[in-house]
């Protein structure tokens, strides 16, 4: 009986400990995911490949672009962020693709494609080791995801361990939302030039 | 032989037919489901425009259809192209922007050498990007028809589902996966300039 008892008691422990370890093994998601890089809003945050410095976040309720032939207005059911900064490569040239809003609630809100021909947007820039370079970056999002919002931005979205700036957005307050926000093209280092209304 | 080894070779054999005959049982009973339910598909429900339908990763609602010349961004094509036009509204249910609206929907019965649709954002009237989570926008497929086929009165359409896995079955990485259609919807095929 003792013998059948502790065999017993023997798969029992083994099933206990298989299920432990099925539940707690990190799926090849959690292993290949990225490798996070965390700084601030207004703080320069150097990475190893790249170094990005966002210097300031505006909200608008619509953003309006004024083109060579014709002004477009751009309108959203929750509130536009336009995000500028400086970028710079570190060892060799390259272009960061992927800029994703994380909300507080754990939603990811990628880089809006609708204003990414805009003059300067950050997956159109090029960036050279030691040019520090102005990156202008929109995102689309639901006005009760500005406060607590996390920048994060990486080579690739896809790229498995690849680096990944997570900037905390510190003091972004849905108080500060423009009715509209004017982006035009501007000569200089800055191309672009961006002005509330 | 002992008598000991005997009844050691008997349990053996009886554990064997055992094992064997449980194995067979589940394999005819997995195998007799399965073509159960092949014969005996569970019915598609049928949607009617303006229900919203949830397909997993997206909810959407079908509002019309219409053929026209004229594609959402109000420029005519240098070349005159029947276009078929839907208009639905669609919202992002899962955690990430997404723009795989490929797979959301085909007309069914399927139409030889139809293109695939593009999707135009009516927001902005121009072809779409991502559509980002919990945001709904109005959309618009466009097919370009082709010319030897003539329109449809009604347009039937097949709304497709899928499902989150956290672990597929071949990497174990998280990812949609296609299942079972969610719904089909008849649309009656209004015209425009």
């Amino acid at each position: 009986m003792s013998a059948f008892l502790k065999g017993l008691g023997g798969v029992v422990l083994a099933a206990a400990v298989l299920y432990g370890m099925q539940r707690t093994t990190p799926g090849y998601g959690d292993i290949t995911s990225p490798r996070p890089v965390a700084g601030k809003l207004g703080h320069r945050l150097e990475g190893r490949a790249f170094a990005i410095d966002i210097a300031k976040v505006q909200l608008a309720r619509t953003v309006i672009t004024k083109g060579a032939s014709r002004d477009s207005t751009f309108t959203t059911s929750g509130v536009w962020v336009v995000v500028e900064g400086t970028a710079e490569a570190l060892n060799e040239s390259l272009t960061l693709l992927s800029a994703e809003w994380l909300g507080p609630n754990g939603v990811r809100y990628a880089m809006s494609q609708r204003l990414s021909s805009l003059p300067g947007m950050l997956s159109g820039q090029r960036l050279e080791p030691g040019l520090p370079t102005p990156v202008l970056m929109a995102f689309e999002i639901p006005e009760s995801q500005v406060v607590g919002g996390t920048l994060l931005i990486a080579r690739s979205a896809w790229a498995p361990l690849a680096e990944q700036a997570r900037i905390e957005m510190v003091g972004v307050k849905p108080v500060d939302i423009h009715s509209s926000l004017v982006v035009a093209r501007a000569q200089g280092r800055v191309p672009w030039a961006l002005s509330a209304q | 032989m002992s008598a000991e080894q005997r009844l050691t070779w008997r349990r053996r054999l009886f554990a064997f037919v055992v094992a064997s005959v449980g194995a067979a049982a589940a394999t005819a009973i997995s195998f007799a489901m399965t073509v159960y339910e092949a014969a005996h598909p569970k019915p598609v429900p049928i949607a009617a425009p303006g229900q919203p339908i949830d397909t997993g990763r997206w909810t959407i609602t079908f509002r019309d259809a219409r053929t026209g010349s004229l594609p959402p961004t109000g420029i005519k094509p240098s070349t005159p192209k029947k276009l078929v036009m839907v208009e639905f509204d669609l919202d992002n249910r899962s955690a990430t922007t997404s723009n795989v609206f490929s797979r959301l929907f085909a007309i069914e019965p399927p139409i030889a050498n139809l293109p695939p649709p593009a999707f135009y954002l009516a927001r902005d009237k121009s072809v779409a990007g991502g559509l980002q989570p919990d945001m709904p926008e109005r959309m618009i497929a466009v097919w370009e028809w082709p010319a030897a086929v003539p329109v449809p009165e009604q347009l039937r359409l097949k709304v497709a589902t899928q499902i989150h896995k956290q672990r597929d079955n071949l990497y174990g990485a998280p990812g949609w996966f296609d299942r079972d259609p969610a719904a089909f919807v008849t649309l009656a095929v209004g015209t425009s300039p």
